[in-house]
């Protein structure tokens, strides 16, 4: 509904090829249903309006050259659509709504390609599969990170652009509808009245017309009335002109989205930390550049717990954590996934856990001639006597998971004697040997008795928990959200508000006083028609009813 | 008796009323259509009756939670949210031939749900990203929204066949539906509500995702594929209230918006992300 603009204040449209003051009929033929009809088109140059003898869509209109504004149901009241001379042909481009569609179709068919092509970590499996030439394509049209390319962000931008020359160049016809005071004497709005929308009443006309007056105001805005020289009576109200907005709330919300989107990626990061329990971190990771960043302040990991159900499904993820300024807790808190925790603009997230190696393990020491068999609990970095104490070990290296191999410890020995073998061990050593053959003794390396006289086993390592935590700023999230609520309120008044407008006249006629009531809506016009049925039926009860008022002054 | 095994009865309420609406359709009887309606108000009650005693059972086995949080169920309310905005609409067009378009998808949607292997029917306990509030609310809204797009493709299928028919030419089968003009408006009217409710389905869900993982958007395959639907259905809006685009034009978006609503919420599964939970 372009174009919708109160003729009365915007004169004889220009561009009419009869030019001004002259009246015009034009037969057409309009398809209503399947079979076209014959109809006429009146346009009255003295009002500048056009007049036709049907309902009609407003397209109809548009391919014979016109904009027009639906009234009711019977008539149109036609007006040049207005555009500002625009020599500028970007804002041309910019505000046609093909470009908005193709922009919409582009971003749909872009984004398809994104969830068909794995992106950032996951696509190197994808680039190493593909041959050497296509994967450079991919590259280069930065398919393999789509979401951040700069040709989707460059849509974005465009779509944004289009967004916003769309909104200003309607925006002006909008207001004029909202601030519009029509005029309350229409009497061509009342020249092809259905029946059922008058009625006759046995009583004086000033009366009635006070109180429909009185009735009227009660239900509709901004009632202003007009008395004619021949003594009609014409009122005019309205509701709901807010709904001329709606749609520009929603274009700005979305703007506002993107705005939020933007400010988050320019001021705010998003990082990752794993704390083992008991550590204390000041540095996260970035997830985009892998680049470490110090945060303000330190966190420490003061338990990690977790729970399961009976079936074995995770329950629940629980980090306590202590946040330090200089050395002291400043704050505590328990961490669950969905109840984040903020601390000084920075909000952390339980998004991972896993088991590190922790500096104790326990070792079994068998001497081959069956005298010696000791268990020790041996910490990492420490140097122990071996049974009969000419020579020693350390714990050199413990790790959860050697190799693939499960959880591992790297013992180094030292003899007097200068032979000096490092040696691996493996929790899972009788495992390793059925699958791996002889592979014990083909590498000194990771053979248990390569210090002779004696056989090392690792029974144990002590593990620890850590916290996979997820580290983010993002000072665009609140403008986000608000998007996110002016998006919902502006589309429920775009689709569910409508500007209504109601005129009433009060004539003289052979059975008293005769009231019509006509009306224009914006929108769901089947709704309004409802609506318009109630108030006549409404309004001649309270007429009926109603005792004489005083005189009012409209 | 457990609350999926009334539910893969119900699907043989949903397939009789589907062909009660057909039959009513040939026959032209208004006593069937009559039937149609209270068998699938039957079949509603049964699986609202159905659903709540699922709710119930989930708190017996001590992981009391509200059923929504896996494939079977969300198939399971998708198939109730259909049916109830089906005769939400038949009450209010006074019209009963959508039905025979709308109940085979409440059909195909708890036959699925019941009867294909792949889809585990047993009550599952939370992980702990599910729980939060935000998961009834997302969960409604997406699947209401889903169930609209739905009304507005059956209307659609229901347009291009009553395009078949030869003026004078009485069909038995396609004399009831509607005329075009109105299955467009009421169309149309299915993708507002589609649409209002797929934006608030989409705004759930991504404020629930910046609690759970810390990002309000990540771009993980059924979050874009959402996106995806949402465009194709800003098109078609746009595409109307500013073009004037009306009948087939429109029709054969509300089949496209559809598709992508089924990939949304069926083919993002063969694609990896952070819906995983939705998969079986």
């Amino acid at each position: 509904m372009q174009g919708l603009r109160n003729p009365e204040k915007r004169g004889v449209p220009s561009r009419t090829p009869q030019g001004r003051g002259m009246s015009v009929t034009q037969p057409f033929r309009y398809a209503q249903g399947r079979e076209p009809v014959e109809r006429q088109m009146v346009f009255d140059g003295k009002s500048g309006k056009l007049f036709c003898d049907c309902a009609i869509k407003s397209m109809m209109i548009k391919r014979l050259g016109f904009e027009l504004l639906i009234g009711g149901c019977t008539l149109g009241i036609m007006e040049e659509p207005n555009r500002p001379d625009d020599p500028n042909i970007l804002w041309k481009i910019f505000s046609s709504l093909k470009l908005t569609l193709a922009l919409l179709i582009v971003l749909a068919i872009g984004s398809v390609f994104g969830t068909l092509i794995p992106q950032q970590e996951s696509a190197m499996e994808l680039a190493h599969k593909l041959s050497p030439g296509l994967a450079r394509l991919f590259s280069s049209f930065q398919l393999f990170d789509l979401y951040h390319s700069m040709w989707f962000r460059f849509i974005i931008a465009l779509l944004a652009a289009n967004l916003i020359v769309c909104s200003i160049n309607r925006f002006p016809a909008s207001l004029r509808r909202f601030r519009g005071q029509p005029s309350p004497e229409r009497p061509k709005l009342f020249a092809n009245l259905a029946p059922q929308m008058a009625f006759a009443l046995n009583r004086d006309l000033e009366e009635v017309s006070n109180n429909t007056s009185a009735y009227f105001r009660e239900r509709y805005k901004r009632v202003r009335s007009a008395t004619t020289a021949q003594g009609e009576h014409y009122l005019v109200g309205e509701r709901g002109r807010c709904a001329n907005f709606g749609v520009y709330l929603v274009h700005l919300s979305v703007l506002l989205i993107l705005l939020g989107g933007l400010v988050g990626s320019i001021f705010g990061f998003e990082a990752f930390v794993n704390v083992p329990e008991g550590a204390t971190v000041e540095k996260v990771r970035l997830r985009k550049t892998r680049a470490p960043r110090r945060l303000p302040f330190a966190v420490r990991c003061d338990k990690f717990s977790l729970d399961f159900y009976p079936n074995g499904t995770p329950k629940e993820y629980r980090s306590d954590l202590s946040f330090l300024v200089d050395g002291k807790v400043a704050h505590r808190g328990v961490l669950l996934v969905n109840h984040p925790i903020t601390f000084k603009g920075i909000t952390f997230y339980q998004a991972s856990y896993g088991t590190i190696a922790g500096n104790m393990a326990r070792l079994r020491i068998a001497s081959k001639n069956g005298v010696e068999d000791s268990s020790f609990e041996a910490q990492l970095g420490k140097t122990y006597d071996l049974p009969g104490g000419h020579a020693k070990f350390e714990v050199v290296d413990i790790r959860s998971n050697f190799m693939g191999m499960g959880p591992a410890v790297q013992v180094q020995v030292r003899a007097p004697s200068g032979r000096n073998p490092r040696i691996w061990l493996f929790q899972n050593q009788e495992k390793i040997r059925r699958r791996f053959p002889g592979i014990f003794e083909k590498f000194p390396q990771l053979n248990p008795a390569a210090f002779e006289p004696f056989v090392f086993s690792l029974e144990k390592i002590e593990s620890r928990y850590y916290t996979g935590l997820q580290v983010s700023k993002d000072p665009g999230v609140f403008i986000v959200w608000t998007g996110f609520f002016m998006i919902v309120v502006g589309l429920f008044v775009t689709f569910f508000m409508s500007h209504r407008r109601i005129w009433i006249r009060i004539s003289k006629s052979p059975q008293g006083v005769r009231v019509e009531v006509a009306g224009i809506a914006s929108r769901n016009k089947v709704g309004f028609a409802k609506e318009l049925d109630r108030f006549r039926d409404k309004l001649q009860d309270y007429l009926l009813e109603a005792p004489p008022s005083q005189a009012e002054t409209a | 008796m457990s609350s999926s095994v009334i539910l893969s009865y119900i699907t043989f309420v949903y397939f009789l009323s589907f062909l009660l609406y057909l039959m009513m359709m040939v026959m032209g009887k208004e006593s069937i259509g009559r039937a149609a309606t209270f068998v699938t108000l039957a079949g509603l009650a049964g699986q609202t009756f159905a659903i709540v005693l699922r709710w119930a059972e989930s708190y017996r086995l001590g992981i009391g939670h509200a059923p929504l949080s896996n494939l079977y169920e969300s198939l399971i309310f998708f198939a109730w949210t259909i049916i109830f905005l089906y005769l939400l609409t038949e009450w209010r067009t006074k019209n009963k031939s959508i039905g025979a378009f709308a109940t085979p998808l409440a059909f195909l949607a708890l036959a699925y749900a019941s009867y294909s292997p792949s889809v585990n029917s047993r009550i599952q306990p939370l992980v702990p990203a599910l729980k939060s509030n935000w998961l009834i609310a997302h969960v409604i809204t997406c699947f209401f929204g889903y169930a609209a797009f739905g009304l507005a493709f059956g209307i659609s299928i229901m347009y291009f066949l009553k395009k078949l028919e030869k003026p004078g030419k009485k069909n038995f089968f396609l004399r009831i539906i509607p005329r075009p003009a109105i299955l467009d408006d009421l169309s149309y009217q299915m993708v507002v509500i589609g649409f209002l409710l797929l934006t608030l389905g989409i705004i759930t869900g991504s404020v629930w995702a910046h609690s759970a993982w810390g990002s309000y958007w990540s771009w993980d395959p059924k979050e874009t594929w959402s996106l995806i639907t949402w465009l194709v259905y800003a098109a078609l809006l746009h595409s109307r209230m500013i073009r004037g685009w009306r009948g087939n034009k429109l029709a054969i978006l509300c089949i496209i918006g559809f598709s992508c609503v089924l990939f949304t919420y069926f083919g993002v599964n063969y694609l990896a992300g952070l819906h995983s939970y939705a998969q079986s």
